[in-house]
């Protein structure tokens, strides 16, 4: 009843298709932001509402102790709780707990082949199945850029997954002619949907700059004192 | 005592099992003139060494093991400090750490870096202990001491760097060169006392070359004046290079090596130099201690004679003048006749007799400054305790202490074991906290309870080992708990009218989960339904309930109790009455309010080789367990996940034999959580099976 009630509630609906997910299986998604914007926030409540589905997430942090990543969730989470006023919340999340999975790499241990493998080997003893994975902070190799988003796309077609990453951006650079950061524009064909996080005001935006179908975030934006998305 | 702070030098030497940490000591205790001659600790085939260290300590008393012995070198003073070679993850361990300021890492040249060097690495790592390595047993067949220096790198992940090269391995191993000060050491007379400097023997010239640019590449990314002498090709002198060095081994960013053969008495005095020219002083280390006034928050602490003063009691033992124990004191001065307060107990302490450990005696001294080691008399205190000015309430750790997790039954082998048995439970409890003991009511047996299998296997081969008291062990159990779900109400009459005055009470209310704590007691009894007189035996005979549920004899926890009516006899209600009728109406309420099991869930933290990640998540998996996460670092992954207790037993061994011994763990209590119907459902047909035996 708790669960359904939270997805029934989530501003996320509104951008979802009939089975609750933003992404097609097997396709990327980017979010985009500049440093300190919310980038992992917005990762975490699309991690958190692929949980509350049923779904498995595996969440790969690059730097970051999995302590660190673990707190991000709890907080959410709970800041989550107090604005719909669910008590039980701790047996809520001990329910969670096993569908999510925290994977952290130093920035220069961490490629997709070796991904891949990890991937492989968790599927192979059955230990975990992500359906959604979550890469915070995607590091790009200049040169082999196009090559490794192919390959990401590889592994979650082969993984019949959603996977989302996050792309910094910074405050200088322009967009290029279609209006995309330049982080994102060498691949952006590759990519299903890119999210772009822009604080407008008091609030931070969501702004769609791909989407596949009618995808619209028109109106969502991240409350910036508790990182959830509102409507 | 001299109160020059930039000499001292509180180190520890770690080492695993037989690399020959006792003999290192031993010379090390030699060479500075603390002891006047060397026994020694090999067996015939080498293979009993450590049983013969033990034997040999025994002899000679509290010798190297004592937990600080004090020696000086060099003008300057330096405290062994004896580090617990168990691996487990015990609040004792921490403490000696934490009052380590450097340590010296032993290594075999023939072993090299096997998985025991990992754990003790894993240990300097968790407690930041900048450590300078000895590759020993260069003397021995199969020394390899530079695949030692390549393990320290690949297996470690040190930035380990040679600072000798040996003369000669195995039989002929004769000294070593120096590639600070490129010349090659000798080590004459009967013990190695003699140390001859020579020119490098011909045919190392070139080898010793190459190691040394090694050596000046590595030491220059730690000091920029070294840096640009080496670019600009000027002359490199040792001291530069030591200076060098001596920052990245205080950051923690580099291992210098240093080998011989404390056996053949090779290299112990070179390594003490070391020591003393790159292990930090004890004002080079940060110190945190807890304000127990403000939350427990984190204070830094100066190492300053003139602050208020701070003091851990980090190791007790029993000496033939009754409890000796070893204090650190991290700031101030601990001087004779001064008052502390025990921030634990809050009990004001007088400080009596001070001494200082020299190995097989004691002298007596009348103050230890801030950075020292000492040892005090006559003060009644618990490891672990600190000792601070009345005007500071901080504490050197962390005052929160878990409940036990896990109980286990002793059964001592005869009278002598039993006085032994008491004796050692006696000190146990007071050196840890989290260790407990009592006397089973019912079966009469000696319980210990603490925070994990390994955790009581140590106490129990302490026992053995040290108090010389043979027992017996119960299965290890579960500490489990019964709790309820939901509110349920209660209207319970108590009567009893079968001869003699009769017994009456009634109390009704309800009761509720109360998550944020043992147990509450709520009276909200009006216009007197029940006498005052008898509220409190109503609270007795609930909180007497709670000892043991009715699920499954587990005590319960995590319960409100309400009384809002009830009904009392002028003559008949009496303080019995009115117990026996919570008890009902405890039990009465407590069936409806759909109570559940609870079990310990265990933080555990593996350890592993990124090759075995796989392998270990599996057994994880196996028990119940739930992976938070996974991460690596360089070649070593850690996995962090939450186990039920009552899966954990024996997983030492499975870990071991799953990853070739290469992966350690530690755990700590999480959490109790409810246990899955399936489980709860084995765990009654265990009970009752076990109950049919009892009666059988």
């Amino acid at each position: 009843m708790l669960k359904k009630d939270l997805i029934m509630r989530n501003p996320l609906r509104a951008v979802s298709d009939e089975n609750g997910y933003i992404l097609p299986e097997g396709g990327l998604g980017a979010v985009v932001a500049r440093a300190g914007v919310g980038k992992t926030a917005l990762l975490v409540q699309l991690a958190l509402n692929s949980l509350l589905k049923g779904d498995n997430a595996l969440h790969i942090s690059l730097g970051d102790p999995v302590r660190k990543v673990s707190l991000w969730y709890k907080e959410v989470f709970n800041n989550i709780g107090t604005q719909y006023k669910i008590d039980k919340i701790d047996d809520l999340w001990n329910e969670l707990l096993p569908q999510r999975f925290i994977m952290t790499f130093n920035i220069d241990g961490f490629s997709v082949p070796r991904l891949n493998e990890r991937l492989t080997e968790l599927a192979d003893q059955d230990i975990f199945h992500p359906q959604m994975i979550l890469i915070d902070g995607l590091p790009f190799n200049e040169q082999s850029k196009r090559a490794d988003l192919h390959a990401l796309k590889e592994l979650s077609e082969k993984f019949s997954s959603h996977i989302w990453f996050t792309v910094r951006s910074h405050r200088h650079e322009e967009p290029d002619a279609e209006g995309m950061p330049i982080q994102i524009s060498d691949f952006a064909d590759l990519l299903d949907v890119a999210i772009k996080l822009e604080p407008e005001d008091s609030r931070i935006k969501l702004n769609v700059l791909k989407g596949s179908g009618s995808i619209s975030t028109q109106g969502l934006s991240l409350d910036p004192v508790t990182m959830l998305i509102k409507e | 005592m001299s109160k020059e702070l930039s000499k001292v030098r509180n180190i520890g030497i770690s080492a695993h099992i037989d690399s020959g940490k006792t003999t290192l000591t031993e010379r090390i205790l030699f060479y500075t003139n603390r002891i006047h001659a060397i026994h020694d600790v090999k067996g015939k085939d080498g293979v009993g060494a450590v049983m013969d260290s033990m034997e040999l300590e025994k002899e000679r008393g509290i010798t190297i093991a004592s937990a600080a012995t004090f020696c000086e070198w060099n003008n300057h003073e330096i405290n062994i400090i004896d580090t617990p070679g168990h691996v487990d993850f015990t609040i004792e361990v921490e403490r000696s750490l934490r009052v380590l300021d450097g340590a010296i890492l032993v290594l075999c040249s023939v072993g090299g870096v096997q998985s025991q060097s990992i754990t003790v690495d894993q240990q300097m790592k968790r407690y930041k202990v900048p450590c300078i390595a000895f590759v020993n047993k260069c003397d021995r067949s199969g020394a390899n001491p530079e695949r030692v220096v390549e393990q320290l790198v690949e297996k470690l992940g040190h930035n380990a760097i040679a600072m000798q090269i040996p003369i000669g391995l195995e039989a002929d191993h004769v000294g070593v060169v120096d590639l600070t000060t490129m010349k090659a050491v000798y080590f004459d007379g009967d013990n190695g006392e003699i140390l001859r400097s020579e020119e490098i023997p011909a045919e190392l010239a070139d080898k010793a070359a190459e190691k040394r640019e090694e050596l000046v590449e590595t030491a220059s990314n730690f000091c920029d004046d070294l840096a640009d002498a080496y670019l600009e090709e000027q002359e490199i002198t040792a001291e530069m290079i030591l200076s060098a060095m001596r920052k990245g081994v205080l950051e923690r960013k580099v291992t210098p090596v240093y080998m011989g053969s404390a056996y053949k008495n090779k290299g112990v005095q070179p390594l003490l130099d070391a020591a003393t020219a790159l292990l930090p002083n004890p004002a080079e280390v940060t110190n945190i201690a807890l304000d127990l006034d403000n939350d427990e928050a984190e204070v830094v602490l100066g190492s300053s004679t003139d602050d208020p003063t701070v003091a851990l009691a980090f190791k007790l033992e029993d000496g033939q003048y009754g409890q000796l124990t070893y204090i650190r004191v991290y700031q101030g001065i601990l001087a004779k006749g001064d008052t502390l307060v025990n921030t634990r107990s809050g009990k004001k302490i007088k400080i009596g007799r001070l001494v200082q450990m020299h190995s097989n005696q004691m002298e007596d001294i009348d103050e230890i400054p801030a950075g020292y080691i000492g040892a005090l008399f006559g003060i009644d205190c618990a490891s672990g305790d600190t000792f601070a000015d009345p005007k500071l309430n901080y504490s050197m750790t962390s005052m929160f202490v878990p409940n036990p997790v896990i109980s286990l039954a002793l059964v001592p082998k005869d009278n002598k074991a039993q006085i032994n048995m008491s004796k050692a439970l006696n000190r146990f409890s007071k050196e840890d906290p989290t260790f407990h003991t009592y006397v089973d009511e019912e079966t009469n047996e000696t319980i210990i309870e603490g925070m994990g299998e390994l955790h009581l296997e140590v106490y129990v081969e302490r026992m053995q080992r040290e108090y010389n008291a043979e027992v017996s062990t119960g299965q290890p159990r579960v500490a489990y708990r019964e709790t309820i779900t939901r509110r349920a109400e209660f209207n319970y009459t108590h009567k009893k009218q079968t001869g003699g005055s009769g017994q009456y009470g009634r109390v009704a209310g309800y009761i509720e989960p109360f998550p944020e704590g043992d147990f509450e007691f709520i009276n909200k009894i009006t216009g007197g339904a029940i006498p005052t007189q008898f509220i409190s035996s109503c609270e007795k005979g609930f909180k007497a309930s709670m000892a043991k549920g009715s699920l499954m004899e587990f005590p319960v926890t995590g319960i409100r109790v309400e009384i809002n009516d009830g009904a009392s006899h002028a003559v008949d209600s009496s303080e019995m009455a009115f117990q026996a009728a919570a008890r009902g109406a405890f039990l009465e309420a407590y069936k409806k309010a759909k109570p559940v099991i609870h079990e310990p869930i265990m933080k555990v933290v593996i350890e592993t080789p990124t090759e075995f990640q796989g392998t270990v998540m599996g057994t994880i998996n196996q028990r119940r367990g739930t992976i938070l996460g996974a991460q690596e670092e360089g070649p070593m992954c850690v996995v962090e996940s939450q186990v039920p207790l009552a899966e954990m037993f024996g997983y030492s061994t499975v870990l071991r034999s799953s990853t070739q011994g290469k992966a350690q763990f530690t755990m700590e209590f999480d959490s109790y959580r409810q246990v899955p119907q399936s489980i709860t459902e084995e765990l009654q047909k265990k009970k009752a099976e076990e109950a049919n035996k009892g009666a059988a």
